[in-house]
């Protein structure tokens, strides 16, 4: 167990163009399941080889249990890692992929064994261990890359996308495994992912990184609750939140012909009205009025989406398992107070 | 997400290319090098004096070096059109579902496997004039009057030998074309066959032009080879009979290690000529053939 | 219906036709192999009446074809061996690292491949001369390691750049230095290519000529294409016997191929289809 400490890290590369990464500053604590989230090419895999020692940093520093480690190699940080390709060794047995790591460091044998056989119990591989990895199905493959890491008993799990090579099924059982070895080992685990849910269901906290960026830490409702920016509104939740320009005057916002009373005081002006999907009500003499125009029922639930006189982006909402309205026909809508968020139309930072 | 490699290691890059380097440059580099300077130098077992380009000179006026370029330059051009169209024909013959096809592929591929040292020797006999096969065949067929020394005729020793190679490298080159063939994604074929065309057209019209870059590539691989050409005709003919199966390559070693001139610059010279003239081909149809490639897809 | 039939039948002839034409010459010398020159030139055509082994036996004993083969074996193994290591070594560098210089490094590989091989013999006998290695074994090891390493690199460098890099980011947490990853993942993990470049440059090796015949003088150190040659220039008209020498060449590459011809086949192939 273990911290890991981001000061201010920063990658980039040879030959100039914008960093990958910049200014990530964050404490992941004793035991944390700590998530960096965030769409392809938003740094966060290239945070975490920083962490690994697999890429050189070159701003910032990056220190573990306070220890500055920018210059320590790789193979003395004690983290390990699971691959999103797993990366087993293909030549060598299932048992020899998690043994590998140890026998470099010098372990008796019979500690070797232990471990190996302790790890193989807890992911329930023991049946597998003679075999090469080409003759496990994935599921079994992801397992034994997590057992790579367990033998290790490291300071710090980092995990790099350890899920999306599973269909559907069983990567929500894998979560679910994932989280009770958490619970079972409670290490401090760093774990990258462009999938929400996973995000969602397995952090502790979660940091969602744009264009190399921070773009918000916290808690998951937290970070859900109160998006930061209207990046991390629109990245998390499914549909996500609608996003629609309004403007600020005399204590109201307008939208489009519609308007609202303002929730908190904001400067006037131009700016970005954010409104989750479950968070609109239809009730009859709601102040946003629009035309449905597309009905997708689910079966749980149904996604509307609806017109707004005067506003050109569609307005979604999400209800029960019947539609209040049907296609063409119109209907009235209202938010609470405290589910309307506003952002700066530029910048696209919170206003409230 | 992948990212790009990382910077270079020298630390781990040099030891790893160290050895190969060290091979490189001493047994390849510059032995080059070193044949480029013998060539304007007259290089005796214990003098050597430069002469500046008198070697070059002398061989631009050297009739046996320019009968050599002319029989290597013969057989450059017409082997691998020999070699790739009948390989061609025996790569479609097998494509066309012909039973033990997997078994005659690795039957045809194996003359390649062959030392030039034996593939000679069997042929001398073959050609030979009392008991070969050539003449045997010909005289059971009534052809008795064309049997000859086809080695030892200066009208047919190039021919013959021709054949030999021929008769090597068909089956390396049917087994490329064979693969890809195979490689031709069916639907290609499949369409060809909705369109009504007949096997000749679909031959000419889709399959041959899919296959160019491939046929293209063949071709300059055994131009390539012949120009090289020295071990069979070194066991069979020795550059005889008078000049009539010379190749450059032989002709330098004879210049090197036969004559008794010691004279290690002069044949430098020709090596040198002939290093540049093979690798200007190689580099205008190499070009060739990625222009084609272009066009192609 | 008829043209169906009539096509297959030129389709068979071509085949059977070509069939005959490859093989027939092998076969030929298999049976002279095992006659004696005046059963030979009595029918040079017949099946041997008795098949007789024993020549082979004189071949190897008598005519110093153990020498020759024992020569062969040597050089030819070692060459192998350290072109592959030297040869692999080299294209993980190539495929794993990114550095400076790095395509021109393969570009020059890649293009002595087609090196006519009259442009290093001469200079490659006066420095071997000068290192006193001319008519060694060693030297002609180490000449063969050069001459195939070009080869070697391109086929290796190519299945070196299909290994993940995620691969040695692995071995790399897993504690191992870049030379450890190398013996340990890297070499393993391309065996199959390995196993292609091995079994193609004992071949081409085997039957080298060129580079023996310049290098190579004493009988004592000749290897098998040059016992054959020497054979044949003593013994002119003894075909019997030297239709053995050229079965004791030849049996050896036979089984190889044999055993692993889609390899063979593979590795020979490999310039041609990019």
């Amino acid at each position: 167990m273990a911290t890991v400490t981001l000061d201010r890290l920063g990658k980039r590369y040879a030959g100039g163009g914008a960093p990958a990464v910049q200014d990530v500053t964050f404490e992941v604590a004793h035991g944390e399941f700590f998530v960096l989230l965030g769409p392809s090419g938003c740094g966060k895999s290239t945070t975490l080889r920083m962490i690994a020692g697999l890429e050189a940093i070159t701003e910032g520093t990056l220190a573990i249990d306070g220890k500055r480690m920018n210059e320590v190699p790789a193979r003395d940080r004690d983290i390990a890692m699971v691959f999103q390709s797993y990366a087993l060794y293909p030549h060598m047995s299932v048992y020899d992929n998690m043994a590998f790591g140890l026998r470099r460091r010098a372990m008796p044998k019979a500690e070797i064994d232990r471990r190996v056989r302790v790890a193989a119990a807890i992911l329930g591989l023991e049946p597998f261990l003679g075999r090469r990895p080409h003759a496990l199905s994935g599921g079994q493959r992801q397992r034994v890359a997590v057992g790579r890491a367990i033998v290790r008993d490291p300071k710090v799990f980092l995990f790099d996308e350890p899920l999306s090579n599973l269909d559907a099924a069983l990567r929500a059982s894998t979560r679910q495994e994932l989280i009770r070895l958490h619970r079972r080992l409670g290490a401090t685990m760093i774990y990258v992912t462009h999938d929400q849910v996973e995000a969602m269901t397995m952090g502790d906290r979660i940091c969602i990184m744009d264009h190399g960026r921070v773009a918000q830490i916290g808690a998951p409702l937290d970070v859900y609750r109160r998006p930061a920016t209207t990046f991390v509104a629109g990245f998390l939740g499914s549909p996500p939140m609608n996003l629609l320009p309004a403007t600020v005057a005399d204590g109201r916002v307008r939208l489009g012909e519609a308007t609202l009373t303002l929730p908190a005081r904001v400067p006037e002006g131009p700016v970005t009205l954010g409104v989750r999907p479950e968070d609109l009500v239809p009730v009859p003499e709601g102040p946003l009025r629009g035309e449905v125009v597309a009905v997708e029922p689910l079966g749980a639930e149904t996604i509307l989406s609806l017109r707004l006189p005067g506003v050109e982006r569609e307005l979604m909402l999400r209800a029960g398992r019947s539609a209040p309205a049907g296609l063409g026909e119109r209907i009235a809508l209202v938010a609470p107070h405290d589910a309307i968020h506003l952002f700066d139309a530029a910048t696209g930072c919170r206003l409230t | 997400m992948t990212s790009p490699r990382e910077r270079p290691a020298w630390g781990a890059i040099v030891p790893f290319l160290l050895p190969a380097t060290v091979f490189y440059l001493g047994l390849t580099a510059y032995p080059v090098i070193r044949t480029v300077w013998n060539s304007v130098h007259e290089v005796l077992p214990r003098r050597e004096a430069y002469v500046g380009g008198a070697h070059y000179v002398e061989l631009w006026a050297d009739d046996t070096f320019w009968r050599a370029v002319r029989n290597t330059v013969t057989w450059a051009l017409v082997a691998p059109f020999l070699e790739v169209s009948i390989a061609l024909l025996l790569a479609l013959a097998l494509y066309a579902r012909v039973p033990a096809a997997r078994i005659l592929r690795i039957a045809w591929f194996t003359p390649v496997l062959m030392s030039y040292v034996v593939v000679g020797i069997v042929w001398m006999w073959i050609y030979n004039y009392d008991w070969g096969a050539a003449n045997a065949i010909l005289r059971a067929v009534g052809l008795g009057h064309w049997a000859q020394p086809w080695l030892g005729t200066t009208d047919t020793a190039l021919p013959a030998l021709i054949v030999v190679t021929t008769w090597m490298w068909t089956g390396f080159n049917m087994v490329v074309l064979l693969a890809a063939l195979h490689a031709l994604p069916t639907e290609v074929i499949e369409a060809a066959e909705l369109d009504r065309c007949g096997w000749g057209a679909k031959l000419t019209r889709v399959m041959v032009p899919l296959i160019l870059p491939t046929i293209l590539n063949l071709l300059v691989l055994s131009f390539v080879g012949k120009m090289k050409i020295f071990d069979l005709v070194w066991i069979t003919t020795k550059g005889g009979p008078l000049w009539s199966t010379e190749t450059v390559s032989t002709y330098v070693y004879k210049r090197a290690f036969e004559w008794s001139t010691f004279d290690l610059g002069y044949p430098s010279a020709i090596a040198t000529v002939w290093f540049v003239i093979v690798m200007s081909f190689v580099a205008v149809l190499t070009w060739m053939v990625r222009r084609q490639q272009k066009l192609e897809y | 219906m008829w043209g169906r039939v009539l096509a297959r039948a030129a389709v068979m002839l071509v085949i059977v036709l070509w069939t005959m034409f490859a093989a027939g010459p092998f076969l030929w010398v298999a049976t002279i192999s095992l006659r004696t020159t005046s059963e030979f030139m009595a029918a040079p055509y017949a099946l041997p009446e008795t098949w007789r082994f024993d020549k082979f036996a004189t071949a190897w004993t008598g005519s110093g074809y153990d020498t020759y083969f024992t020569n062969s074996i040597l050089v030819v193994f070692s060459a192998v061996a350290i072109v592959t290591a030297v040869g692999a070594m080299a294209a993980h560098a190539l495929a794993r690292y990114r550095f400076p210089g790095n395509r021109l490094v393969y570009l020059l590989i890649f293009s002595t491949i087609v090196l006519p091989p009259q442009i290093t013999v001469i200079a490659l006998f006066q420095t071997l001369a000068k290192l006193g290695l001319y008519d060694t074994r060693v030297g002609l090891t180490l000449v063969y390691a050069a001459v195939q390493l070009p080869l070697t690199v391109y086929i290796l460098e190519s299945f070196f750049a299909r290994i993940p890099a995620d691969l040695f980011d692995a071995a790399r947490i897993d504690g191992y230095s870049e030379w450890a990853t190398f013996w340990k993942v890297a070499f393993p993990v391309a065996m199959p290519a390995i196993a292609t470049v091995v079994i193609l440059n004992t071949i081409l090796l085997w039957n080298e000529f060129l580079y023996a015949v310049v290098l190579i003088a004493d009988d004592a150190r000749r290897t098998l294409p040059l016992g054959i040659q020497k054979f044949m220039g003593d013994q002119l008209e003894d075909y019997g016997m030297i239709a053995t020498g050229l079965m004791i060449a030849i049996v050896p590459v036979v089984l190889i191929y044999a055993i692993f011809s889609e390899k063979l086949i593979q590795g020979m192939t490999a310039g041609a289809v990019k």
